[in-house]
């Protein structure tokens, strides 16, 4: 694909002796959405560490945004990963852990109010992420992830403590994403939010 | 006491049963040996302490001595309602406070440690303060009356920690005594060497039996308030056991797998969880300041929204000065007070530090230069340290233990070196348990929990040297001693903010 926003050929990585992954091929456009698909422990969430240069040295090609993936600040200006819960910052509300992100990012895609509404926050919007609850704290983590400018999204299961009525509109707001020419990847077990959203569906066979 | 119907329940067979099996013969000889072990170790030391304390009191340790054990006491009471201070292993917790056992049957083991405990802590107090008062005649009636009233002490103020877990208003009563011990404690610490200074030698002189009779009316209120605690344990709401015991469960278990860095988490955890906070927006100025600053602002968010800690913080900077003058004008412990205390400021504000170090999935997704945001992290910590320790320095002079000159300045100039001392603690990594054991003459030494608890320190003391050196040697002149401070601050804190560009941590 000539202007390929991810061109992964035979991504292979092993942990402690164990193969997790075996000549893994991947590949996303811009304003394409890929939904990596799998039984548990096929490696879904170590394919996206792996186009996030978060794993070491795994085998193979990955070329992100026409280089291989770095873990520094340049990287992370186009890239975004939203996957396990992050450690949130004490004292901070809801509100604020947005401000934050929009103070940083002059350029943001959403202002914090559209954030809230969006992400339907606005009643919480004075608590600390901690008193949330899964689902909710899971809402913010991808308000946040899409309220900055970027070029490329890496969703770990974004559908985690979702109720099915705000499945359905994250594939909206996923779609929207994409149609700004945003390419999203996401490691998904539903098959629905894959539907919804329109994505290309890879499916991970066990590499063991 | 139990009931009668709640001891035949059927609940106190299955907590007997589950309980450890009872003591053997081979159990009870083995305690009789480690006591008849102990007395002939301790007791001759003892004996001889004791014997000491049969004296007249020095007027001018009375104030600053007072302080530390009002100072202590407040912070035992503070301790105990951070903890609980009624609380169960989590299991327990989790299974039979929601179950329908009689609450009090369940608790009451728990409640019994806590008196022991209590007494124990009380006592020692006890023995402090008559340590500090002397005891000029009469030394048995003055030593059963301090162990008495400080017993008494101890176990009324563990019975209203109790208390104040059951209910909102005894809980403002416990913070209402934590103040009054507090305030004890700064008034002793300023008036103990000027007015009230005739009406502590007073006390120290009063008789025997004075003080015999307040720790008899001391025993009573005490008794008083463990009998109203141990009422109230039927009527500790579940949920305030439920959430006491898991926060003491993450602390034990931070603590038993040495890994102290998680306690920090827990409590900043267990002070925002469930608060509701008035969001602000970023200042228009730290916008303009560049995406650097947005990050460091949260720390100031954050001190701001603790006046508590503020406030406790500028009380702590007269300690330097009482414990000078308690320790008859020795400066070593004081110096030591000071770098601690100014480290203490220092590391209040670096949560974001510590949170990016531990998971930086946050960090990534602000995506700013790590360089930049450390040099505007470390604004506020060396301000506070500045603050802190040329306030810390001007009372330490004020008191007449440095002699003229701008010893103040010595703050400001040592509070970069102790801003990034303060940084490198928020980003150090857990405790690791895989660094060899050192055998000494001493003893064992772990080198992983050693290197842990000396990273941050170390920088900080280094960058520190002149301003301690001033202070052990107390020149005429402080002039040479607060450049090479200045010159060295700025250094230390710039080579680690260029380091920390470098991603290696910590």
């Amino acid at each position: 694909m000539a202007n390929a926003i991810i061109t992964a050929r035979g991504v292979g990585l092993d942990l402690g002796g164990v193969p997790v992954l075996r000549d893994v091929d991947l590949t996303a456009a811009p304003g394409e959405i890929v939904a990596v698909m799998g039984e548990n422990g096929v490696g879904k969430s170590t394919l996206l560490r792996c186009l996030a240069g978060l794993h070491p040295s795994p085998r193979g090609e990955i070329d992100v945004l026409g280089g291989p993936p770095a873990d520094l600040p340049d990287f992370w200006r186009r890239v975004v990963q939203a996957g396990d819960e992050p450690a949130w910052y004490p004292g901070l509300s809801v509100r604020e852990h947005l401000e934050l992100m929009s103070a940083v990012h002059q350029d943001a895609r959403l202002t914090v109010d559209e954030a809230l509404e969006t992400f339907e926050l606005t009643a919480r919007a004075d608590l600390a992420p901690l008193s949330l609850s899964t689902g909710q704290r899971q809402r913010l983590s991808l308000a946040m992830a899409l309220l900055r400018p970027s070029s490329l999204l890496l969703l770990d299961e974004p559908e985690r403590g979702l109720d099915a009525g705000f499945r359905q509109r994250l594939a909206g707001i996923l779609r929207g994403y994409a149609a700004e020419g945003g390419t999203v990847v996401m490691a998904t077990h539903d098959e629905l939010l894959a539907r919804e959203t329109g994505a290309r569906v890879i499916t991970l066979r066990a590499a063991s | 006491m139990i009931p009668a119907t709640a001891r035949t329940h059927p609940a106190f067979a299955y907590l007997r049963a589950r309980r450890r099996r009872p003591a053997s013969w081979s159990d009870r000889y083995t305690s009789v040996f480690v006591l008849l072990v102990a007395a002939a170790v301790l007791g001759h030391p003892v004996a001889e302490a004791l014997a000491g304390l049969a004296r007249q009191a020095d007027p001018a340790r009375l104030g600053p001595g007072l302080a530390l054990v009002a100072a202590a006491y407040a912070g035992f009471l503070a301790l105990a309602r951070a903890l609980g201070p009624v609380v169960l292993p989590a299991a327990d917790a989790s299974w039979l406070v929601t179950s329908p056992l009689p609450r009090r049957a369940v608790l009451g083991r728990t409640a019994l440690l806590l008196l022991v405990a209590a007494v124990l802590a009380g006592a020692a107090l006890g023995l402090t303060a008559l340590w500090l008062f002397g005891a000029p005649g009469q030394l048995g009636v003055r030593l059963a009356a301090a162990l008495v009233l400080g017993a008494a002490a101890g176990a009324g103020g563990m019975a209203t920690a109790v208390l104040g877990q059951q209910s909102p208003a005894a809980d403002t009563r416990l913070q209402l005594l934590i103040g009054g011990a507090l305030s004890v404690a700064v008034l002793a610490a300023v008036l103990g060497a000027g007015p009230a200074r005739r009406m502590l030698a007073a006390v120290a002189e009063a008789p025997a039996s004075l003080g015999a009779a307040v720790a008899g009316v001391a025993s009573v209120v005490a008794a008083f308030l463990v009998r109203r605690a141990w009422a109230a344990l039927d009527r500790i709401p579940a949920h305030r056991i439920l959430a006491s015991s898991t926060r003491t469960a993450r602390v034990t278990s931070a603590a038993t797998t040495l890994d102290p860095g998680m306690l920090t988490w827990v409590a900043e955890d267990a002070h925002w969880r469930g608060r509701a906070l008035r969001s602000r927006p970023w200042p228009r100025l730290v916008s303009r300041l560049g995406p650097a600053s947005a990050p460091a602002w949260q720390e100031w968010l954050r001190v701001g929204r603790r006046p508590g800690r503020l406030a406790a913080l500028l009380g702590a900077a007269a300690l330097p000065a009482v414990c000078a003058n308690a320790t008859g004008g020795g400066l070593g412990p004081a110096a030591g007070l000071l770098l601690c205390g100014a480290l203490t400021a220092a590391a209040m504000c670096t949560a974001g530090v510590r949170r990016d170090g531990g998971d930086p999935a946050l960090a990534r997704m602000l995506a700013v230069d790590g360089r930049a945001v450390m040099a505007a992290r470390a604004v506020l910590p060396a301000l506070l340290a500045a603050a802190w320790s040329a306030l810390a320095l001007g009372v330490l002079q004020a008191v007449g233990e440095l002699p003229p000159g701008a010893w103040w300045a010595l703050g400001p100039a040592a509070a970069p070196a102790l801003a990034a001392g303060a940084l490198r603690m928020a980003r150090r990594r857990p405790v690791d348990h895989s660094m060899p054991v050192i055998d000494t003459p001493g003893g064992a030494v772990p080198t992983g929990p050693l290197l842990w608890a000396f990273t941050g320190v170390d920088l900080a003391l280094a960058g520190s040297l002149p301003a301690l050196a001033a202070l052990a040697s107390r020149p005429a002149s402080v002039a040479p001693y607060l450049a090479a401070q200045a010159v060295i601050g700025a250094a230390v804190l710039t080579a680690y903010v260029l380091r920390s560009a470098r991603g290696s941590r910590p």
